[in-house]
């Protein structure tokens, strides 16, 4: 994919989450990014780490500072003294005139993320993307228990009982996407 | 009397103290080939004073990281209970990563090519980048004798020196992100501190300074508590040093529009870029480590002027242009108002260019600033953990630097 047909994809996903009541602070684009990546086969080609807190993209903050260059996306508070919010900006109409095909290609994927996740608080958004980062990438047995100590060993912070909760949520969730079929072609 | 801690004068941090067992590692050959290795690339070419080195800024880089680790550590500045826990509880443990830190600071930039940044991306075979080769240096045979007598691990030095973006297959705990962050952070790392400084100096251009001894004063570890309860532990600073922050972000941006994005600068980049495609075998650097460590810009600059004077070379005109000053010209440079009608105009305009004077002469350049989040923690005078854009009137408005340029051959115009 072109770098402003992916711009066009992340605009849509931030769009989307603010209609479905989340703050769209940078972590919450992150992790959602995250999910849609890792859930849908990598359509966005954006490489992920297991970064303190949960899965991060170096890649997506460079990007995400390019459409900001761009003025597609900007930084506002809307709560005072907590992060900032990524939100449309006065060319994110542009962008939309330049890939409809893209946007509406990817709306499955945009409108199932902020469906499930737009609404969840940074600590859970963490406790999640993590959840299925250990599932998908951890050498793990698969069992709920191996992943849950997995996910406390690798962010202490995460009691085990929190890490398994949101392995049983991810599970459900992942089952929930195979209901969707996106090709990249 | 014997001295086990030594100073070596710096223009921009007065001294730059190192111990005996370290001076080893300075006097090491990776450390010693940055002497040949220009911070800036062909930048003196603009700015005549540019020619300071990797060497002093890698020495600057170590002397920030220890004197940020100092701060951060000391007990009086640890402001929230969630850190103490991030911290090493004993002394032995403390002092292990302040000396990894210092030399994980030293040899961050080892693996840089000849003339630095205008080389690496095309110029290293696929998959490749000058952190890869950085981590080679730091596990050969030379380093590691080195490493024991230090006793500091190998594979922390590595983590540290190339950061969690480049060391791949491996997980962070929080401190190490930490320790990785003072180096290479984006808002508060000691890497840019040293050459915005130092950059700034040599250049001559004012705009870079800032006041770095306030900085890393009020420099601290600090959940995110304004990420909406997340309590991931960051670099940060308390309430009196947000100024100095604010005056290090714009010295950024103006470094950049006026000296790293300097359009001379740029298309001085890329004619070296072309002519090393001609004149390297392969067309690549080689990531050998002994191969690497004997190429340095002395050797580039002999070969540029060897085939500025022979017309037979494939790399000919890239070679003289440089030496002759006969680079392109700037013909179009980013415009917002363009930008706001076609977000890619410059685009239409470089193919439109191509069409008319061909596609040899004509030359389509764009970058982008990396990261640039300036979303670091701040303690205020309440206690209160707050986002530093939400409380700064400078920070939402520091623009993000980008270029859009197309140069044009001189013959043309």
């Amino acid at each position: 994919m072109k770098r402003l047909q992916v711009d066009a994809v992340l605009l849509s996903l931030i769009e989307h989450m603010e209609i479905k009541g989340s703050r769209c602070g940078e972590v919450h684009i992150q992790k959602a990014c995250y999910l849609l990546e890792e859930l849908f086969g990598d359509p966005l080609g954006l490489e992920f780490i297991l970064y303190k807190h949960g899965p991060y993209s170096f890649d997506l903050n460079d990007e995400l500072t390019a459409m900001r260059a761009d003025n597609i996306i900007e930084l506002r508070t809307k709560f005072q003294f907590y992060a900032p919010s990524l939100l449309p900006a006065e060319n994110s109409q542009l962008i939309k005139n330049m890939y409809p095909k893209t946007i509406k290609k990817f709306e499955p994927l945009v409108k199932f993320i902020s469906e499930n996740f737009a609404s969840y608080g940074v600590p859970t958004l963490e406790k999640i993307s993590t959840a299925l980062y250990v599932t998908r990438k951890e050498d793990t047995d698969g069992s709920v228990e191996d992943r849950s100590r997995r996910i406390h060993k690798l962010e202490p912070h995460v009691t085990v009982e929190e890490a398994c909760e949101a392995i049983k949520n991810i599970d459900l969730i992942i089952e929930d996407a195979k209901r969707i079929s996106f090709s990249t072609t | 009397m014997l001295k086990y801690i030594h100073e070596l004068r710096d223009p921009i941090h007065n001294f730059i103290h190192y111990s005996t067992k370290e001076r080893k590692a300075i006097d090491s050959r990776p450390i010693q080939r940055l002497r040949y290795i220009h911070q800036l690339a062909l930048t003196y070419l603009v700015y005549p004073g540019a020619t300071h080195k990797r060497f002093e800024h890698s020495l600057g880089v170590m002397e920030l990281a220890s004197r940020v680790y100092d701060v951060v550590t000391d007990p009086n500045n640890i402001l929230d209970d969630s850190i103490r826990n991030i911290i090493p509880k004993s002394d032995s443990d403390q002092q292990y990563w302040r000396r990894t830190l210092r030399m994980a600071a030293l040899f961050h930039d080892a693996g840089h090519l000849p003339f630095s940044h205008a080389a690496e991306k095309e110029l290293l075979p696929y998959g490749w980048n000058h952190e890869m080769i950085t981590a080679e240096i730091i596990r050969s045979d030379e380093m590691i004798k080195i490493w024991n007598d230090l006793e500091i691990q190998t594979e922390d030095i590595i983590k540290l020196a190339v950061g969690p973006r480049y060391y791949k297959n491996y997980n962070f705990t929080d401190w190490e992100a930490i320790l990785s962050e003072i180096i290479v952070s984006d808002a508060l790392g000691v890497d840019r501190m040293d050459y915005l400084l130092r950059d700034s100096y040599h250049t001559g251009v004012a705009y870079g300074k800032f006041d770095h001894y306030r900085l890393i004063e009020t420099m601290r570890i600090l959940p995110k508590y304004y990420n909406y309860g997340s309590k991931e532990p960051a670099l940060g600073i308390e309430n009196g040093g947000l100024h100095a922050v604010e005056a290090m972000l714009l010295a950024r941006y103006f470094m950049y529009t006026q000296l790293y994005f300097h359009p001379v600068r740029r298309i001085y980049d890329i004619h070296l870029r072309d002519f090393l495609k001609t004149w390297l075998q392969d067309g690549v650097f080689t990531t050998k480590v002994e191969s690497h460590l004997q190429m340095t810009d002395n050797d580039v600059s002999v070969g540029l002027f060897e085939v500025a004077h022979d017309k037979s070379h494939p790399g000919h005109e890239y070679a003289e242009r440089i030496v002759t000053r006969n680079h392109f010209r700037l013909l179009y440079d980013r415009k917002q108002e363009d930008i706001s009608k076609n977000l890619e105009a410059q685009k239409a305009i470089y193919n439109d260019l191509k069409k008319q004077f061909g596609e040899n002469n004509v030359i389509y350049d764009t970058e982008k600033q990396r990261g640039g989040d300036s979303t670091f923690p701040v303690y205020l005078n309440n206690r209160r953990i707050v986002s530093a854009l939400s409380i700064s009137d400078v920070l939402p408005k520091i623009p993000i630097a980008a270029i859009d340029s197309i140069y044009i051959n001189p013959n043309c115009l």
